[in-house]
């Protein structure tokens, strides 16, 4: 896997480097800012590109603004954005119509080395990543028009990751219960919140995510 | 002593010698004529119209304004008028008089129309075209005594030429000027129409082959558009004078102690003038300000003028006016007088009201100065603490994995790395306590939806656009929405809110509302009078409507030009 970087914190971006190369991942490039990214993404397309929010000079929208273009202009290479602070309306704008290859999680989220990891190769694999923060608000937010009763509480959990991005493996790793279980699992949470059943994981992420949203 | 004056001002003597001169040349043509047989009355009527009716207005419209160049173009129309009558003269020299009367009269006749009222002539264009139709109506003079009336079937087109663009001249002076100048114009402007109309009439009339000798109704015609030039000037002085004496009346009207407002009414009704405005010295601001206590601009502009108000002898104002208005100095002097002795009272409110403006700058500069140095602070934790606590916790991650052997150590290095995990959790809750990040870096939408989100009760955010404000603008209105959200959440008791946005061309107008139990007010808790003090610093204003029983609904109108 083949990974570049933008972070202008010298000190988290070798954390990063280090990291992800202990992990065998190859890091390709990194950037301080967010014009180098887009031009090292445009020379050699990785398969992900980890964009901190904040990059010079203004520190505000830079990271978000090439996230956006690199996954307008570059539909291979997945992005993960890394932020101090998560906002609904910033993951929806990033996903746009589409969770594929797109993350969004808050920096503190790398200290978990292996959930880190993984939520890496999901973004490089074409799958998606939205921070579990986020997932909690938008649920929480849902159970106070609809208390979403009608889930077992196991199903609310299932809800959850799905939302976060992560697969049917993930999701029975998580709870160590077999792959039929959490099957069984999502096609009860389909029919009971009415959802139009989908092929692929990311498809699965934005159509929670926008039926919690709602 | 002779006073000193301004222009042609000269001394009366002066005055009074060119006025008998040109009596006296009307009084020795007037002889002449009739030893040669012309019938006293023509003589007589032609004089007045040509001559007479100028030296007499000349000289009493040289009096009255002295400083103005009037009266003396109109007595040298008076004097060199009177030669006309010498034509035909049997005394050799005298009859050369009129080939200097012609063209003179007819140069200072149309200075005096163009350039009243002041006498100046105002363009380049303007000096060519008074000296180009004295110097084409003196040659065809020459001419026609030299050679004979068949000259006149070239002349009368010259003549034509030079009055139809005369009448252009005419016309735009009419059109161009101010409202404050027009009205004393206009009498002046139809006296100089008719005047150009009846000359063009007869160089027509010769083309045509009409008779216009004199004694005919035309030259009657002519003779009376000649002496409504003089009249004209006569009115403009009476409409002076009137309005001199106007200014007693406002006086009355104006009462003891008028306000900023209405000083400014009777000044405009005073000069006559819709753009006249007040401008007040404030010592304290060394600035002048207008009535709303604004700073007054005083670089000069083409076509203003600005006159002095002295009060106690020390400038108190001035008032900014149509530089037509120079033309009439004893009216500014009246005024200037009149409002000088009732000014103090206004010149007080206006110095309250530049406070106001002041108090109202510096509460913005204290807010924007407080915004910033919690930006700066903010980003100081997220560049610093923040980058480092994250570091560091990702150093352990990596470490935790190494990790192996006495269950102690995991247990302790575990509990070690959950409190870093919540340090980053309650820096991130005090870096956005500080200085809400995602309203700078991402807009009022982007944070409102995560606000809404995480509110107690289903909140609907309606009318939020992409489009970005002012920080401050947006700030207040971020700080205005969590505030409801958070009061909503203690007190109101509802089961869902609305938050509502509307852009409008001058503010963004943020509206909370409720359908809770209401009962709440503005003035209650501290944090709703802060919230007013931030919305009122940026010239906005913050209402709450709270029925017992009947909900909240929380509007802020914040303006968007700062």
């Amino acid at each position: 896997m083949r990974v570049m970087i933008a972070e202008d914190n010298v000190l988290l971006r070798e954390g990063l480097i280090r990291l992800l190369t202990e992990n065998g991942i190859a890091v390709v490039g990194t950037s301080g800012n967010a014009d180098k990214l887009l031009v090292l993404v445009a020379d050699d397309a990785p398969d992900v590109a980890i964009v901190d929010i904040r990059l010079p000079p203004t520190h505000t929208d830079e990271g978000m603004k090439a996230a956006l273009k690199i996954r307008a202009e570059h539909p291979e290479t997945g992005v993960l954005v890394l932020s101090q602070y998560v906002e609904v309306g910033l993951a929806m704008q990033l996903l746009g119509d589409s969770a594929a290859g797109a993350g969004y999680l808050l920096k503190d989220r790398v200290s978990n080395v292996k959930d880190f990891m993984d939520a890496v190769a999901r973004v490089a694999d074409g799958g998606s990543a939205i921070d579990p923060t986020i997932v909690s608000a938008l649920i929480a937010k849902q159970r106070k028009r609809d208390p979403l009763d009608r889930l077992t509480p196991r199903e609310r959990d299932v809800l959850a990751l799905m939302a976060e991005g992560r697969s049917n493996q993930g999701i029975a790793d998580r709870f160590v219960i077999t792959l039929r279980a959490v099957e069984k699992y999502v096609s009860s949470i389909f029919s009971k919140l009415d959802l139009p059943t989908t092929g692929s994981d990311s498809k699965r992420v934005l159509a929670v995510l926008l039926y919690l949203r709602g | 002593m002779v006073p000193l004056r301004q222009g042609w001002g000269t001394s009366g003597t002066i005055r009074l010698g060119l006025l008998a001169f040109g009596l006296l040349l009307g009084a020795t043509a007037f002889v002449d004529a009739t030893s040669r047989g012309v019938p006293p009355e023509l003589s007589l009527s032609f004089l007045s119209g040509y001559s007479w009716a100028y030296l007499v207005a000349g000289a009493i419209a040289w009096d009255a304004r002295p400083d103005s160049r009037i009266g003396p173009l109109m007595t040298a129309v008076g004097v060199t008028g009177s030669m006309l009558l010498f034509a035909g003269s049997a005394v050799p020299g005298l009859s050369l008089l009129p080939l200097a009367g012609v063209p003179l009269m007819n140069l200072f006749l149309i200075w005096l129309v163009l350039s009243y009222p002041s006498g100046r002539l105002s363009s380049r264009l303007e000096v060519a075209t008074v000296g180009a139709a004295g110097l084409a109506v003196g040659v065809v003079y020459f001419l026609l005594r030299v050679i004979g009336p068949e000259v006149m079937d070239f002349g009368a087109w010259v003549l034509l030429t030079i009055s139809t663009f005369l009448l252009g001249l005419i016309v735009h002076h009419g059109v161009k000027a101010s409202t404050a100048a027009r009205a004393g114009l206009a009498p002046m402007l139809v006296a100089g129409l008719l005047v150009v109309l009846l000359f063009s009439g007869e160089s027509l009339a010769w083309l045509v082959g009409i008779s216009t000798e004199i004694g005919s109704p035309y030259q009657w015609a002519c003779l009376a558009a000649h002496v409504a030039v003089p009249v004209a000037v006569l009115v403009g002085l009476l409409r002076q004078r009137f309005a001199r004496a106007a200014v007693a009346d406002f006086l009355v009207d104006l009462g003891d102690n008028p306000g900023p407002a209405e000083l400014q009414e009777v000044v405009v009704r005073a000069l006559r003038d819709p753009s006249a405005t007040l401008a007040y010295w404030l010592p304290e601001y060394d600035s002048y300000a207008d009535v709303d206590g604004r700073q007054v601009n005083l670089k000069p502009v083409p076509g203003r003028a600005a006159a002095t108000i002295v009060s106690d002898g020390v400038p108190v104002a001035l008032i900014l006016h149509d530089a037509a208005l120079d033309e009439e100095p004893k009216l500014l002097a009246s005024v200037t007088a009149a409002i000088g002795m009732t000014i103090q009272n206004a010149q007080l409110q206006v110095e309250l009201k530049a406070r106001l403006e002041e108090l109202r700058g510096s509460r913005i500069r204290i807010l924007q100065a407080e915004q910033s140095e919690r930006r700066r602070l903010e980003r100081d934790l997220h560049d610093g603490a923040q980058q480092r606590l994250i570091a560091l916790s990702l150093e352990l991650g990596e470490l935790g994995d190494r990790l192996n052997g006495d269950a102690e150590i995991r247990t302790r290095f575990d509990a070690a790395r959950q409190e870093v995990t919540a340090s980053l959790a309650e820096l991130r809750d005090l870096a956005n306590g500080i200085h809400p990040a995602a309203v700078s870096d991402h807009g009022l939408a982007v944070a409102l939806e995560s606000v809404a989100t995480r509110a107690t009760v289903p909140v609907q955010v309606i009318g939020a656009t992409q489009d970005r404000l002012p920080e401050p603008v947006e700030l207040a209105a971020f700080y205005v929405v969590c505030e409801a959200l958070a009061n909503v959440a203690r007190h109101a008791g509802a089961s869902s809110a609305v938050v509502d946005l509307e852009r409008t061309p001058g503010a963004l107008i943020v509206e909370v509302r409720d359908d809770g139990v209401g009962g709440a007010s503005a003035d209650g808790g501290s944090g709703l009078r802060g919230l007013a003090d931030r919305v009122e610093a940026l010239g906005g204003r913050l209402q709450v409507w709270s029925p017992q029983g009947g909900g909240t609904r929380l509007r802020a109108e914040i303006p968007c030009e700062l």
